[in-house]
Formats: structure tokens, sequence, C-alpha cells
């Protein structure tokens, strides 16, 4: 078992449903998209330009820092947050069904107290953390701040929710995945997960028997199904769009301003 | 039945008559049913802007506009919002009258609804300082245009206040309703008050290398005719080959382009010939609006066999040439505002300040929002002639900033701007002079040459 959980039939007719939603959002948006018959593009692709554009305002998110370091932290702790976990996810995923366990970067990634195993640990967790904060600085500015220049509306609201949920979950997963181990310092890679090990043990005993992990992870995974159901008919559909229109105007605006330096 | 209409849009098909067409559309206005907004002039990119905004806010924290009325739709992220809810409306895959729709309970977006989108999409000086703001580089005011050109097409724009710039440019070929024969007075103002020993000649008659394009508003604003002589006087000044166009000079089309009028097309093809066809090297303007249109949206039309310049760019060579030369002092403390198209639009910023400060005396001071957060004065974008009061708000704005920084005048580089500055300084009853960077350069010369 690569993941520590073992998939049962109901997750994978979930996904697949899951994937048709979420397909046919995706088909939603380019329908509506594909009625525009203007041209896009004014000047021809300028490849160099777009790289820097990916590189500047997608990947560093330069223009965000220069307005503000706080609003720059929360979102690129949620962006490379969630690119993270996804990244983890997915290679979870991909050695539990594409790859043999006997190969030798199974063992690797899988073996107990191996340093691949002990990475993807920190991994989870490092990027997860990430995405946690960035979410909370979100929720702050927008519920407790109240930022002026926002505008909350629900769509807001259940963006933030269920990412934030979504990650919340995934750590107390692995915190009630730790409860009944006896200590280790493998642990320690994972570490927010642990240490909410730590803060769950103070509790009573009679309590902690009632927190099963095959229940929190039926939780964790249907808040992400809902997520990733959610991201074509909401806000976070800017996830594959923006970075598509901060590189075509990359390249836009380098060549509006080559025909001015002309 | 014809699956065109049941889809609800108003394509017409080989046999269907224009009649037909109109009379649809009047039921469905008396149903109180809005009529279908043409997306065909919008590209995919634009529609897929839409989704691009995030909702962050940055736009509403600079726009000029959106300082002086504060309503969620003026600003840029609700007007791609509402526009968004509008055409999801009537192409979406889930719209009303579709099975999903039905299933989701979606409701047709009405008349009103549409009326007011138009009302907001105009109170707009399209500035461009939203795409400055914006983190995701939206290009927003191509967006504003194409948005415009699909409501004009509708049927539902421009606002009735300027459709009278519109008319008059089909009718006079300039927005202010003044004869074509009147369009190069200001030549025989500028001779009578001694600016220019001799008219500039007539290009279409004697060849020149340089047009000077004088632009509608410095050809028949009397109060901005100043800056058309300065033009005049400087160029003869520093003996540049150049000529007018004199009466058969036209309007370069950006009123109606702002707008979303498609005559502007049939405007810029006639001028970008009329152009060619001059043979220049270069054609120059004092306008920020003329200099944009020409450079940057005729280029979108056909193509240009000169170079375009914007008269501070063309002054700074001059300069740099040693053909005007500034001997006497000038003792003036003076603050620039970037007009928007020149600034945002065209990246000029760096040419009108090194002409000012390459001359004697003067102190330039920047405001607190310059360069590429200069706070648009409102005269663009047809909000000027569409919403007035508020365009005079913004011009007030900028104006307090200006005194704010204890400048003795604001000096510009756009006809327009003087315009609409103007109407600030008169407002708050002000001390400050309002000047082009050109009645600068002509004091500058004529105290060099008393000197």
């Amino acid at each position: 078992m690569y993941m520590y959980y073992e998939a049962q039939w109901s997750l994978y007719v979930l996904t697949v449903i899951t994937v048709v939603i979420f397909l046919v959002g995706v088909y939603a948006n380019v329908y509506l998209i594909r009625r525009g018959k203007a041209r896009s593009l004014t000047y021809k692709f300028n490849p160099g330009a777009m790289l820097k554009a990916l590189i500047v305002n997608v990947i560093f998110q330069s223009k965000l820092l220069k307005q503000s370091s706080l609003r720059w932290f929360m979102h690129i702790s949620i962006f490379w947050g969630f690119m993270g976990l996804l990244a983890h996810t997915t290679f979870l995923a991909y050695y539990s069904h594409f790859v043999s366990p006997d190969s030798a970067s199974a063992q690797f990634f899988f073996t107990p107290h191996s340093a691949g195993r002990l990475f993807l640990d920190f991994w989870g967790d490092f990027w997860g953390t990430l995405l946690l904060i960035g979410c909370s600085i979100a929720i702050y500015r927008r519920y407790v701040s109240k930022v002026q220049q926002l505008d909350t509306v629900l769509a807001d609201t259940l963006a933030i929710f269920l990412l934030f949920s979504v990650t919340a979950t995934g750590f107390f997963c692995e915190a009630v995945r730790f409860l009944p181990l006896p200590p280790s310092p493998d642990f320690n890679y994972s570490f927010l997960g642990y240490g909410l090990t730590k803060i769950l043990r103070l509790m009573p005993q009679s309590t902690i028997k009632y927190l099963k992990y095959t229940e929190q992870v039926r939780n964790h995974l249907i808040l992400g199904i809902f997520l990733i159901l959610y991201i074509p008919f909401s806000k976070m559909w800017h996830i594959f769009v923006s970075p598509i229109e901060v590189l075509l105007d990359g390249s836009e605006e380098h060549a509006r301003r080559m025909a001015y330096e002309r | 039945m014809d699956p065109k209409n049941m889809r609800g849009e108003w394509h017409m098909s080989d046999n269907e008559t224009h009649e037909t067409k109109v009379e649809e559309m009047e039921a469905k206005v008396e149903n109180n049913e809005a009529r279908i907004i043409k997306i065909d002039n919008l590209s995919p990119r634009q529609i897929m802007e839409l989704d691009v905004c995030t909702r962050c806010g940055e736009c509403s924290v600079w726009c000029p506009v959106y300082d002086q009325d504060k309503r969620e739709t003026v600003n840029p992220r609700g007007r791609a919002r509402w526009f968004k809810k509008i055409i999801k409306s009537q192409y979406g895959l889930f719209r009303p009258g579709t099975v999903w729709g039905k299933m989701l309970r979606r409701k047709p977006v009405t008349e009103e609804e549409i009326k007011a989108f138009t009302n907001d999409l105009y109170e707009c000086s399209t500035c461009r300082q939203c795409y400055v703001a914006c983190p995701v580089q939206i290009d927003t005011v191509e967006l504003w245009e194409s948005m415009r050109r699909s409501i004009v097409d509708s049927g539902y724009g421009p606002l009735e206040q300027q459709k009278a710039l519109a008319i008059s440019v089909k009718s006079y070929d300039n927005p202010w309703q003044q004869p074509r024969s009147s369009r190069s007075r200001w030549t025989k103002l500028a001779l009578k008050d001694k600016k220019v020993a001799k008219e500039p000649k007539d290009i279409t008659k004697t060849k020149a290398e340089v047009l000077y394009y004088v632009g509608c508003t410095a050809s028949y604003d009397v109060n901005v005719k100043e800056v058309a002589i300065s033009d005049a006087h400087i160029l003869e000044r520093a003996n540049v080959d150049y000529g007018i166009l004199g009466p058969k000079e036209k309007c370069c089309g950006s009123v109606l382009l702002r707008v979303g009028d498609h005559e502007y097309e049939r405007i810029a093809e006639e001028n970008i010939k009329m152009f060619n066809d001059l043979g220049i090297k270069t054609l120059i303007t004092s306008c920020a609006g003329c200099y944009k249109t020409i450079k940057q949206d005729y280029a979108k039309v056909g193509k240009l066999n000169f170079e375009v310049k914007h008269m501070v760019e063309f002054l700074l060579d001059l300069i740099r040439e040693g053909k005007l030369q500034f001997k006497k002092e000038l003792k003036m403390k003076v603050t620039y505002h970037d007009p928007c198209h020149l600034g945002r639009h065209s990246g000029v910023y760096d040419a009108p300040r090194e002409i000012l400060r390459a001359i004697p005396g003067i102190e330039l001071v920047e405001m607190e929002r310059s360069r590429e957060n200069s706070r648009c004065c409102g005269a663009g974008g047809g909000l000027k002639a569409g919403f007035p009061d508020i365009q005079n708000q913004m011009a007030q704005t900028r104006v307090k900033e200006a005194e704010a920084v204890g400048a003795s005048a604001i000096v510009s580089a756009c006809p327009f701007c003087y315009q609409g500055l103007q109407i600030g300084i008169q407002a708050l009853n002000l001390p400050l002079k309002m000047m082009d960077i050109t009645e600068i350069v002509t004091m500058a010369l004529d105290e060099a040459e008393k000197a």
C-alpha cells in the first residue's frame, strides 16, 4: 500500500462522477469562450516574452509583490501550496495504480523509514502548511479585517471554505493516523500532522476512540471531490485561465512596446 | 422550428427579412426580455478574460471613476462580472430556456439590466489604470471597447449624450459640430499674433517631410487653439519642413472607437490612405488621443508607411539635435500631468519630463500620482460627454493634487486633458494655470530670443 488509505470501489465511482462533472464545467466555459469571433492577438506570438511573463508574473507573481507583500505572500502560499499538494497527490495516485511495488523507485519512495518516504511526508506537510497559512490570511482579510477593496459574495466564501477545509481535514487525517502509533523520529517529517497528534493526545481516551482514520479520510475525500467539482464553476477557474492571460499579455505588451520603441 | 430561434439568437437566415428581425426584437422589448448582445466583436481571449478576473479589487483602489462614484458596477471588477452574467444568460451552456437552464432555474437577463449595464459601461474614461493595477494583466481597455461595440451593435449604445459626438464626426469630420472650412482658422490667428512668419503649407499641394496632424480639439476649441499655434511656432523656429492638411484634415476617429461605433473603421481606412498617399516621413501630433489612435489602433486596420510621433518625442529630438535651445531662465514651478493615451497606453513618460528639465529655471514637481499611476482627468473615453459631472469631479481631484505640491501650472501634452483639467481649475477657482507643454517651450524660446 503506497498511500495510507486503501481506495475502495466507491472512491473510484466518485472519482469518475467528479471527472465527468468537472469536464462538463470545463466544456461550458470553453463553449462560451468559443463564441468570441474576433482575433485574440494583434501581434505574433513571442515565446521569449511569454517565458519571461511565466517566470515573472506566474511563478513569482512579482506584480502582486509590488502592490502588497501580504497579498503576495497570501496568494503565492495558496498557489504554490495547492500546486505542491496536487503534485503530491498525483504522484501517490500514479504510483498506487501504475508502478510495480518492486520497482527501485517505488522501493525508494515507499519503504518505511526510507529517505524517499520521509521526503514525501515532509513535502505534503510543507505545501499543506503553506496552503493553510495562505487560506488563513485570506479568511482574516475577508472576514476579520474586512479589507475595503474586497467584495465578498457567496462564491468567494465557498471557495475559501473548500480550500481551507480540504487542507485542514487532510492534516486531521494525518493526525488521527499517528494516534495509535508509538512515537518515531520519522513522524517529525510530518511536522504539522504529528504536532496535531500531540494535541489530540491531550484529549480523554473516551473521545479519541471515536476518531476513526477511515472516517476522517472519507470526510477529507468528499470535501476534496467538492473542491474539484467546484473549480470550473467558480472563480477558482482562474487557476487555469489566469496564467494563459498573463502569457498572452506578456507577448502582446512586449510587441506593443517594441512598436513604440522603433 | 428554427434551432437558431430556440437559442434566442439574432442570426438572420437567408429568407429572413430585416423587418421580421426588427419585429421580433420589438416583441422581445415589449416582453421586457433583453435583445441579444452580439459578442462576435469579442475575441475568445476577451471572453476568457471575464473568468480571469479574480475579483481581488486592486482595480477599485486605483479606478478614478470609481473613486467618484462608489458603485460596484462601475468599477472594472463589477463590470466584468456583470457582463459575464449577461452573456452567460444569453449564450451559456446552461442559459435559460435550455434543459439545464430550466433545471437550474436560470432567469433571462432583462431589458432594464442591460440598459443599466450600458450606462455603467460608458461610465469609464478608458484610462487604462485598471490594466496597470490588474495582477493578472487583463487587457481591460480593449475589453471595454469590444464590449461597447457589442452594445452598440445590439442597439443599446452609445448613450444619448454621446450620440451627438458620433453624428458630428460623421457629418463634419470633427466631434465639435464645426464646419470643415474653419478647421485651419487657428493659422490666421497665429499669423495675426505674429507667432508664425508664414502660414503652414498645405501638404496636399506642397510636399513636406513632416505632417503636423493638429487634431479636432486644438483646431476648433477657442481655449485650446494656443496648442496648435505653439506647435506651428516651434516647428517654424526649428526650420522643420512640415505641412498641415488644413480643411482636408479629418477626425482620427478616436471618439467613435472609444464609444464602440463601427464607423471608426471607415474613418481609419480613409485617413490611412490619405496619410500614406502624402509620401511623408513622419506624422506628428500634439494630441495624445490622436497619437494613440493613429499609432496603435490604425495599425490594426491598415499599414502605415511613415513614422508616428507625439510632439513631445519630436521636440525632444529637436532639442537633442540642438535645433531648439533655451538660454534664458523661465522661473516656474510646474507639475506634469501624464495624459492616459500618451502614458499608460503608449508608455511615453520620460520625453515630456526631459523637455521640461531642459528648460532653465523650470522646477518640475511630481504629483502624488504620476507616470503609470497618473490620475485621469476624465476627459476621454466618451466620459466627459456622457457624464460631465463625474468628469468635473475627477478633474477637481486631479487639480487638487497639483495644488498640493505647490505648482503654479499644470503642464500636459494633450488638448483633451487641457480641456478637462481646465474644467477642474475653473470649478475650484484656483490660481493654477493650465498649460500645454508646447506653450512652455514657446515661452522658453521667446525668452531666449529676448535674451
